[in-house]
């Protein structure tokens, strides 16, 4: 291939992406279920938890921390839940409709698409980021000392983690019923082990190993260890590019255009 | 868009075939949806498909576009294959698929410069709209749509593409009779504008209309191959409907050339058959001494051969199910 056609088809395709971009960022502005879930959930939880953490003693579960301090990640891994919980609403929905399919009779693949729904989604996920550690250490006054090294691996790596298994229910779920079945209590599995009712540092044994190795717990563990300047374990660095893996391997296998 | 393009518009005699089909065979677990047929589509003509449900024609305008894979036989479009040269086909081959809907907050403007976005060389959306009559709704989501409406939107998606070739599976099932006759014009700006045109029906005033060519497919076979006007003609019954000056029997009736069913209703009596049955007929009474009166003739059409060539494959069906 010459450069000046890769060049060519390198224009091309950034337009035709360009062009899904464009629709579905319209689309989500009006049907804001990422938005609204992904970006407003984070921020009520934000101001809850802020005002939580001024009229409780520190020191939570002996752990030295605030409430807000330990809510910081776990605010954040929510806001990627929600946001990729919110995935194959649009995705399950644009399949089961043939819209995809219709998409797929055209020079563009529906991979495509996907593509620009998931460059979408990560935005979203820089925002409720963005927001929650301004509204962290501004407001509310969690003393973050961020090393961004281990907190962009521990970010990118849990954001990888949560969207793949966002894909997993896209891939198996058929219909969009279903896909909202299996999300719901996806959510709320994964809002449990991310310690939003009950901090990992606050349960017992059993429970609180279960949490730090589960999908949501590992990365809530990751980033709270990075965003106070510490080295993440790397037991839970593993847990969540394990269940990367193995989420990308199901949602691989199974994924379906029509 | 309206203006005929010369270059492209087909001239009798120099054709070239767009599409060609051979042997092509595809199954679905043990069941056969197309089983051996073979075709060819000459440029810029409107070539119809048609047979009963589930008689195999989407299968075929599928594996003709790519989304589906022949288990044996060939495709060429052009002289690429659908599945080898699947990028290349897209380009050039507008579809319209029998159900797809689409995001149900998109606008119908939205849609169309989105897809115009996925091609080389696309016509303009607004002039598309304007051209199916539906400019108004440009602004409109697709879920506040008639069926009308977004039966229209859908074709002007496969439009838009500018393609050289058009697939357009049942696209005029779910509308009113106006919509359908806005329809059947628009095809016929296609054929002018040089672009070929295959059309997926079931209905056969529609196929009689737009189409030069029909194939008529039943249980994944190909059953005939012709011209509207040739297998009405060679299949589908005429009929002749007169009132007898005083009654005649059956066997005169039948011992007339090509008469194959009589009727009775009260005085009125119903011929059916192939060949000029009026002139036979006359002239074989008038032998008798008969005259004949209040005559209505009824030429065959393609709903009667439609019928005729499917029938046999439908009681032999029945016989299976009774089985």
């Amino acid at each position: 291939m010459t450069p000046s056609l890769g060049g060519a088809l390198g224009r091309r395709s950034r337009h035709q992406l360009g062009a899904l971009l464009k629709v579905q960022a319209k689309l989500s502005l009006r049907e804001p279920y990422g938005l609204g879930l992904g970006v407003g959930f984070p921020l009520v939880l934000m101001v809850l938890f802020g005002f939580i953490s001024k009229n409780v003693a520190g020191n939570v579960g002996g752990s030295g921390l605030t409430v807000i301090d330990l809510y910081v990640p776990t605010i954040m891994v929510i806001s990627f839940i929600a946001i990729a919980i919110s995935l194959p609403n649009t995705l399950v929905r644009d399949r089961e409709s043939g819209w995809l399919r219709r998409i797929s009779t055209t020079p563009v693949h529906p991979s495509r698409l996907l593509t620009a729904q998931l460059i979408l989604d990560l935005v979203l996920a820089a925002m409720a980021i963005v927001i929650t550690i301004v509204g962290g250490q501004a407001i509310f006054g969690a003393p973050l000392s961020v090393g961004i090294p281990y907190f962009v691996l521990s970010l990118v790596l849990a954001i990888a983690e949560i969207f793949t298994l966002g894909l997993v229910v896209v891939a198996l779920a058929t219909t969009q019923t279903m896909a909202s079945a299996i999300g719901g209590v996806l959510f709320f599995a994964l809002l449990f082990l991310s310690g939003l009712w009950l901090q990992p540092v606050q349960a017992g044994a059993p429970l609180r190993d279960i949490m730090w190795y589960s999908p949501s717990g590992a990365a809530v563990r990751a980033i709270l260890y990075s965003v106070f300047h510490a080295t993440p374990p790397l037991t839970a660095l593993l847990t969540i590019v394990g269940y990367t893996v193995v989420f990308a391997f199901v949602a691989v296998r199974y994924f379906r255009w029509e | 868009m309206d203006v005929p393009n010369d270059s492209s518009s087909p001239t009798p005699g120099t054709q070239q075939p767009a599409v060609t089909i051979s042997k092509l065979v595809k199954r679905y677990g043990s069941f056969v949806a197309v089983d051996d047929v073979s075709f060819s589509i000459q440029e810029g003509e409107i070539f119809g498909i048609i047979g009963p449900n589930g008689a195999g024609k989407t299968t075929t305008v599928e594996c003709i576009s790519g989304l589906r894979v022949p288990d044996s036989g060939s495709i060429s479009v052009y002289g690429l294959s659908p599945q080898r040269d699947r990028d290349k086909i897209r380009e050039f081959v507008g579809v319209q698929l029998q159900q797809s809907a689409l995001p149900e907050r998109l606008r119908v403007g939205e849609a169309l410069e989105l897809f115009a976005a996925f091609y080389e060389d696309p016509l303009d959306p607004g002039e598309v709209l304007e051209s199916l009559g539906i400019r108004e709704i440009e602004r409109a989501a697709f879920k506040k749509l008639s069926g009308g409406q977004k039966q229209r939107v859908s074709i002007a998606l496969a439009l838009v593409g500018n393609p050289r070739i058009a697939i357009l599976d049942e696209l005029t099932t779910g509308l009113d009779p106006e919509a359908r006759r806005g329809t059947w014009a628009l095809i016929e700006r296609m054929r002018e504008r040089g672009v070929t045109v295959i059309l997926v029906t079931h209905y056969m005033d529609e196929a009689e209309t737009l189409c030069d060519r029909l194939a008529l497919i039943n249980r994944g076979r190909l059953k005939v191959l012709d011209t509207p006007e040739a297998i009405a003609a060679e299949s589908g019954m005429n009929r002749l409907r007169f009132v007898p000056s005083q009654p005649v029997q059956d066997e005169t009736l039948y011992a007339v050339e090509g008469v194959q069913a009589v009727e009775r209703k009260g005085r009125v009596v119903t011929v059916m058959g192939t060949g000029d049955l009026a002139a036979s007929l006359i002239r074989a009474l008038a032998d008798d001494g008969v005259q004949v009166s209040e005559i209505e003739a009824r030429r065959g059409n393609l709903d009667d051969a439609f019928i005729k060539l499917t029938r046999d494959a439908a009681s032999a069906a029945s016989q299976e199910v009774q089985a």
